[in-house]
């Protein structure tokens, strides 16, 4: 998030005619905000995990999947950088 | 943990289903009705209530050993809820528990006006609420009456009780401070919630709800019984402010004729819920089914609730009830068991949803 920032930064000071976000950057960001968005998701999945393997140890396994679920937004995120590299 | 921070609805939601869970279902309470108490101490033993079957086996037996391993099993869940809770969660739910300090209250009263030990009141206690085992041990060791209500000032009971002890000082009777004890809790309960400026549909709206609706079926309550029973007593000392049913200065005019208020509470939003049992009121002699219908639509309505909205404070709301009711439930068997009730009757006083 912060290179891709500095990255802007640079860009907005060029004198030339690119553009204010090259493509890396703009992936960079649309990685980084799913980063935030999986981090948000999985702070209630995660807390309510732990309170039910507390409860029974039993749901370790599904609460280590539905834990695990919110990562697929960062993995599809990921792919931006493919797409655009 | 603390009032301070931010709630985590999340972590107590699924703990305390995962506990709701572990209640006592309808077979559980078919099969209880049919035993012994030695055979309900056996049963309990072998679910949720082992550790205190196992640490109170030794000192206590039969239907004493029974109620306080219920109470202090009620207790022992309620302080982990507390335990888990932060933020504001934390400070409601803990306004809610507020309950048992007026139960420890009442039964510190009680004991001292009918002469009973220290250690049996103390035993009675369920300490779950915001009293430490200081003041109930002071409470239970108090010589008088006077002298509880001055350990109880202080605390959230001190501003009815004073006008009620004076009232008992004169006429005798422990109705005027128990229910100077009630009417603070309910009046306390909704406390830290702006009721006015609130949206219906947020979390703590519907916590307001709930408690509004445990408001009105306490005034139903009070109303139906003392117009059942025609005592000359003014309604307007039993009510309770807060609820949505009835306004202050209502009360005295439904209760002068029985039928004007079954027909006020039938035409209530309330109405659909409790037909049922309403309309058994006409016809039966006792308020105790009504009463029991009205429990029961207060569980409901509660859980309800607790399943639409799982990220609020509703679904440790409903554990804390449900979790009550099994208390009260195991304890009439029991109690019903040794004084040789039939199976009907006692099924009779279940609530069972």
């Amino acid at each position: 998030m912060i290179e891709a920032l500095s990255v802007v930064l640079s860009q907005a000071q060029a004198p030339t005619g690119s553009p204010a976000l090259e493509p890396q950057a703009a992936a960079a960001i649309a990685v980084g905000l799913a980063a935030i968005a999986t981090g948000y998701a999985q702070r209630g999945i995660g807390s309510a995990a732990v309170g039910a393997v507390a409860e029974d140890s039993d749901n370790l396994v599904s609460g280590l999947i539905f834990t695990a679920i919110p990562e697929t937004l960062i993995i599809i995120a990921f792919v931006t950088i493919f797409i655009v590299g | 943990m603390s009032a301070t921070g931010s709630s985590n609805p999340e972590y107590v939601n699924a703990r305390v289903r995962s506990r709701r869970a572990a209640l006592f279902a309808e077979e559980d309470y078919r099969k209880l009705v049919r035993m012994g108490t030695g055979e309900i101490a056996r049963y309990m033993e072998e679910t949720e209530y082992e550790t205190e079957m196992n640490d109170l086996g030794a000192r206590h037996s039969g239907v004493d050993l029974i109620e306080f391993a219920l109470n202090r099993n009620l207790a022992k869940h309620f302080e982990d809820l507390l335990e888990w809770a932060d933020g504001q969660l934390h400070a409601l739910i803990a306004n809610y528990l507020r309950k048992f300090d007026a139960w420890n209250a009442k039964t510190a009263i009680r004991g001292v006006y009918s002469g009973a030990g220290a250690d049996d009141i103390e035993g009675d206690f369920i300490r779950a609420g915001e009293f430490d085992d200081r003041l109930l041990n002071a409470l239970a060791n108090a010589g008088s009456i006077e002298e509880i209500v001055e350990l109880l000032d202080g605390t959230i009971f001190e501003e009815g009780l004073g006008a009620a002890f004076e009232e008992f000082d004169e006429a005798g009777v422990l109705v005027p401070l128990e229910n100077a004890i009630d009417k603070t809790f309910y009046e306390h309960l909704l406390d830290d919630v702006n009721t006015i400026t609130l949206s219906q549909n947020s979390p703590k709206g519907l916590y307001v709800e709930v408690l509004q609706a445990e408001i009105d079926f306490r005034n139903i309550r009070n109303a139906l019984r003392l117009s059942r029973t025609g005592t000359d007593l003014d309604p307007e000392e039993y009510y309770i402010e807060g609820g949505k049913l009835f306004k202050q200065g209502q009360l005295r005019q439904l209760v002068g004729s029985f039928d004007d208020l079954v027909e006020y509470i039938r035409e209530s939003p309330y109405g659909e819920d409790l037909s049922a049992g309403l309309a058994e009121l006409e016809s039966a002699e006792s308020l105790s089914t009504f009463e029991m219908a009205l429990d029961a639509a207060l569980l409901e309505y509660s859980d309800t609730l607790s399943h639409s909205h799982p990220i609020s404070i509703c679904s440790a709301l409903s554990y804390i009830l449900a979790k009550e009711r099994e208390i009260e439930n195991v304890r009439a068997i029991a109690r019903g068991r040794e004084v040789g009730l039939s199976v009907e009757e006692i099924e009779a006083e279940l609530v069972v949803i």
